[in-house]
């Protein structure tokens, strides 16, 4: 049974893609087998982050049938257990995916045989990027320490409790139910209106809900950080998240910002590889130590382990 | 979401009931660093209503919590409505051993005493305190003053002289109707002069004669 850590965040240009990678390789070095994942269609440049120029095949093969198997579009690295599924040769009709083909990615994600299945998701919040996030209940939020992010972390939890609200309740419920709700551009006020709404009128299916949004683990990574942003930031995100959501939020970590990571990019190195005594690197590490502490002491279902929508 | 409306003080505060003036003080002030307007890690996640809620139930909470007589008045209301085990509660708060100073890194009464020492040398802090001991007559805001210029808490004090915070702030206020009788006083003054390196026995004669005055 793999291990599925999907990486969003709302915001474009925060590191998901960085931080991706650059896990995957300390986790490879550990010596599990680890794959990563493109799943950013439109922009795909996971490829990019692990050194590699041209990939012969890809997701591309898989979605439009050529192969059955999405274990045949996986590629290796450079890195030794390290493989990748890149999206670079998609096209960009098929960016968008039906959905339809989005549940074939994620039925076939959950089967690979890999210890680790990392997804290097795209910025934003529609409904695709959404539902690959809650195909584990241990998606990873990334930000960094500016206004602008963390708003955007703050929406795309509320964008994901919407969908998995959606989810629960199915379409006609939640039409029911939102209508009376006043939308306003407050994340924490509209999903929590919603579900108060739901556990008032339909309390056996409030409790559902709730039940639903208890068992995600959601994790967070404060990507670029500098010293002169406090470092209690992180811990304090983690506190009003657990305070005022229902599901429970665990920060990760902070990775610093260095300058050297565009020019690893440039020169085609891995970051983690070529500076690996960076205090960035040394971040990193630390966040797969606390991964995998959360991977031994958790309880079966709270594993990052793929269950039915 | 969770509704912070229903949470109680203790909740609001993230202590538990049993929690000293310390950790009071210290969650208080961590509470409005989160949810204060210019706080990065609440960014854009409340509307202004709801976050002016949020800041004046802080508020109340450290107001309630930390007076003693109102503390025991909502400890009851909880017991009463079930929201607290009486067990909890009435294990005494007072003696959890607790970081003095605040500081995160000074968690004993010896590194409190310390710092009150050093500091205390500062040329600053000697000038006001030989101001004080000039005086005929020695005023609780002269003993209040110090105590802020050293940078002690009303905490710190209870916690090292187990005096109660009730009673500190009655002499400092030179409040005689809420003082102790002569003899608790003389103690309690003489442990507080102790603590800013004050000659015990002439602050408690001269705050004595002085709010002897005050009453007439
Ligand atoms: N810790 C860091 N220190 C310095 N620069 C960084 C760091 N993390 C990321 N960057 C820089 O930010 C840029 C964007 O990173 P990345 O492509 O991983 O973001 P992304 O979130 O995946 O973006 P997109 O949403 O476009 O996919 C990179 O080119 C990299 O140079
Ligand atoms: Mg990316």
């Amino acid at each position: 049974m793999s291990c599925i850590y999907p990486i969003g965040g709302g915001k474009g240009g925060i590191g998901k893609s960085f931080i991706a990678a650059n896990l995957g390789v300390l986790l490879a070095k550990q010596g599990n087998q680890v794959v990563l994942v493109d799943l950013d269609l439109g922009g795909a440049n996971l490829h990019t982050f692990t050194g590699m120029t041209n990939v012969k095949t890809g997701m591309e093969a898989f979605l439009d049938k050529s192969v059955k198997n999405l274990k045949e579009v996986v590629v290796p690295t450079n890195i030794h257990n390290l493989s990748i599924i890149s999206s670079v040769n998609c096209s960009m009709e098929i960016a968008n995916l039906s959905a339809a083909q989005k549940n074939k990615v994620i039925n076939a994600l959950v089967k690979l045989p890999y210890e680790y299945v990392l997804l290097d998701l795209g910025a934003g919040t529609n409904y695709n990027t959404l539902d690959f996030f809650l195909s584990s209940y241990e998606g990873i939020i990334a930000l960094t320490p500016e206004p602008t992010s963390v708003e955007n972390a703050f929406k795309f939890i509320k964008a994901l409790y919407f969908r998995k609200v959606k989810q629960v309740l199915g379409q006609n419920d939640f039409k029911l139910y939102s209508q009376q709700v006043e939308m306003n551009s407050n994340a924490l006020e509209v999903t929590s209106q919603v579900i108060d709404t739901v556990l008032e009128k339909d309390p056996e299916k409030g409790e559902i809900l709730l039940q639903e949004l208890q068992k995600f683990k959601f994790k967070f990574i404060i990507n670029q950080f500098r010293k002169t942003v406090g470092t209690k930031l992180g811990e304090k995100i983690e506190k009003v998240c657990n305070k005022h959501f229902y599901s429970e939020f665990q920060f990760l970590g902070n990775v610093c910002y260095d300058e050297r990571v565009h020019d690893s990019i440039f020169s085609k190195n891995i970051f983690v590889n070529k500076y690996s005594y960076s205090v960035s690197a040394i971040d990193l590490s630390h966040i797969v130590i606390k991964l995998q502490g959360n991977r031994e002491s958790s309880s079966p279902h709270t594993l990052g382990r793929y269950e039915r929508l | 979401m969770n509704d912070y409306k229903k949470m109680n003080y203790y909740e609001v505060l993230e202590v538990p009931v049993n929690a000293s003036f310390f950790e009071i003080r210290h969650a208080y002030k961590e509470a409005l660093s989160v949810y204060g307007e210019d706080s990065l890690s609440t960014y854009s996640l409340f509307s202004e209503a709801e976050r002016e809620t949020l800041l004046k139930k802080i508020e109340e909470a450290f107001q309630t919590l930390m007076d003693e007589k109102k503390r025991s008045d909502y400890n009851n209301q909880l017991v009463k409505n079930g929201e607290a085990d009486p067990d909890d509660l009435f294990r005494d708060y007072n003696k959890n051993s607790i970081p003095i100073f605040l500081a995160h890194n000074a968690v004993d009464k010896n590194s409190f005493f310390k710092k009150v020492k050093k500091k205390v040398g500062e040329s600053s802090i000697q000038k006001l305190s030989r101001e004080i001991l000039e005086t005929e007559l020695i005023a609780g805001q002269d003993l209040k003053k110090l105590r802020q210029a050293i940078g002690i808490e009303l905490e710190d004090i209870f916690e090292v002289a187990r005096i109660s915070i009730s009673i500190l702030k009655a002499i400092e206020n030179d409040d005689f109707q809420n003082l102790p009788s002569l003899i608790y006083l003389r103690n309690f003054l003489k442990l507080y002069a102790e603590i800013l390196h004050l000659d015990p026995e002439k602050v408690a004669d001269s705050y004595i004669i002085n709010i002897s005055l005050l009453q007439k």
